[in-house]
């Protein structure tokens, strides 16, 4: 590469393609090795990079000028497998290609501008989820069928509580809650038999799996702290749930 | 367990996985490939039954999606995680968490200390399961690629 290198540029492209993995739910280790990987293509080899999953702060030290350093403060994450998908082939084209600056962000910005699946699609694959799983966990036909109205009101309420940004503690505690309340509903009136293979069919939808996963494979790439603080969010979604199923079967047990 | 009823375990598994590669939005042949993890582990697990003892199961189980996974992910140049994450559904400890708060509630107080204890403990029988397969992997793969001085390459 002839032209000379804008590493403030630099710096900026890589860290934003770091902050938009960490922000669709990557591992840690791969946030940082992406980073690396696109500040070492450019010819920039005294790098470090640092992430939690609230913070990158990034430190290039390039051959002429300056050493450069950014910190990202991020503040929501979920989980968008086909985003890290893409996130991750874009940083090894890069390290390939080697391309210009702009043709980066004009790729990165298709990549994160692209939307999820519409809400009635996510609504109906929450249903679906809280069905297979009630029949998996050994409910009938029945306890499945209305086990489908339990996940859509999980998404539907997580939904609608995302656009006052509340906190996930507080989602997971009145989902759960909301959850447990519509298995009494069904088996009350008589057409639903099973709460407990209801709820736990739906609930599903809100257990930690990812935390777990992700958290252990933090800490295997060394990420101890990423991987202690995915853990302890496992451990208080789980705590959320419980909190939120409990309230409402306490009740049910009072009252009936 | 008679085997029309694993096989039905079987196309749950996959049903349920299935609904969860669109709300964690995946696209494309994935949607059909990771859900097969989550009945792969199902069926080690069923497998094992005869030993009676599920912590085992979970763990073996979990070494069987995990393995899946790692797999997958080196044919199709995709994250691990997309595959674990989808797969390893099924033996989340959903119904643990479920229990042990019933147990709290109702005040049985002798059951809800020994769910907690099975929870978290198949909680980190998964831990484990994936643990050791990754850095199996990782291990095998840096050997391969030394021994073909290649340039060491973690795309997955």
């Amino acid at each position: 590469m002839e032209q000379r290198i804008d590493y403030q540029e630099l710096l900026d492209i890589a860290t934003r393609v770091g902050v938009s993995l960490l922000k669709n739910g990557a591992e840690i280790y791969r946030v940082e090795d992406s980073i690396q990987r696109i500040v070492a293509a450019y010819g920039v080899k005294e790098v470090d990079v640092f992430a939690v999953p609230t913070t990158i702060i990034v430190t290039i030290n390039p051959p002429e000028g300056k050493t450069l350093t950014k910190t990202k403060r991020i503040y929501s994450r979920s989980t968008d497998l086909d985003r890290i998908y893409r996130l991750n082939d874009l940083s090894f084209d890069i390290v390939e290609e080697r391309p210009a600056f702009d043709e980066i962000e004009r790729r990165l910005k298709a990549i994160v501008s692209q939307p999820a699946y519409p809400l009635p699609v996510q609504v109906f694959a929450c249903a679906l989820a809280a069905f297979g799983f009630t029949l998996f966990f050994g409910g009938n036909r029945m306890d499945a069928l209305c086990s489908l109205t339990l996940g859509a009101a999980i998404r539907l309420i997580g939904y609608g509580m995302d656009l006052f940004h509340t906190n996930g503690f507080f989602i997971n505690t009145i989902s759960s809650a909301v959850t447990a309340f519509l298995a009494v509903f069904w088996v009350e009136i008589g057409v639903a038999s099973h709460i407990d293979k209801m709820v736990i069919g739906a609930i599903m939808n809100l257990v930690p799996g990812v935390a777990i996963t992700n958290s252990m494979r933090d800490i295997i790439a060394g990420d101890l702290l990423a991987g202690q603080a995915k853990l302890v969010e496992a451990l208080f979604i789980a705590t959320a749930i419980a909190l939120g199923a409990g309230m409402v079967l306490s009740l049910h047990r009072l009252f009936f | 367990m008679p085997i029309h009823e694993i096989l039905l375990a079987f196309l749950y598994a996959y049903v349920a996985c299935l609904a969860f590669t669109l709300i964690y939005n995946m696209r494309g042949k994935f949607i059909f490939l990771a859900p097969l993890g989550g009945s792969i582990c199902w069926i080690a697990y069923n497998l094992l039954n005869f030993t009676g003892n599920d912590i085992l199961q979970n763990f073996v189980a979990t070494m069987a999606v995990a393995l899946y996974s790692e797999i997958l992910a080196r044919i199709y140049k995709a994250p691990v995680t997309m595959f674990l994450i989808v797969g390893i559904l099924p033996l989340v400890p959903g119904a643990g968490i479920y229990y042990t708060m019933e147990y709290c509630v109702s005040g049985n107080q002798i059951a809800f200390g020994q769910s907690l204890v099975h929870t978290l403990a198949v909680a980190g029988a998964l831990a484990l399961g994936i643990v050791l397969i990754s850095s199996l992997f990782r291990f095998c793969m840096l050997f391969w690629y030394h021994r073909k001085k290649k340039k060491h390459c973690t795309k997955v």
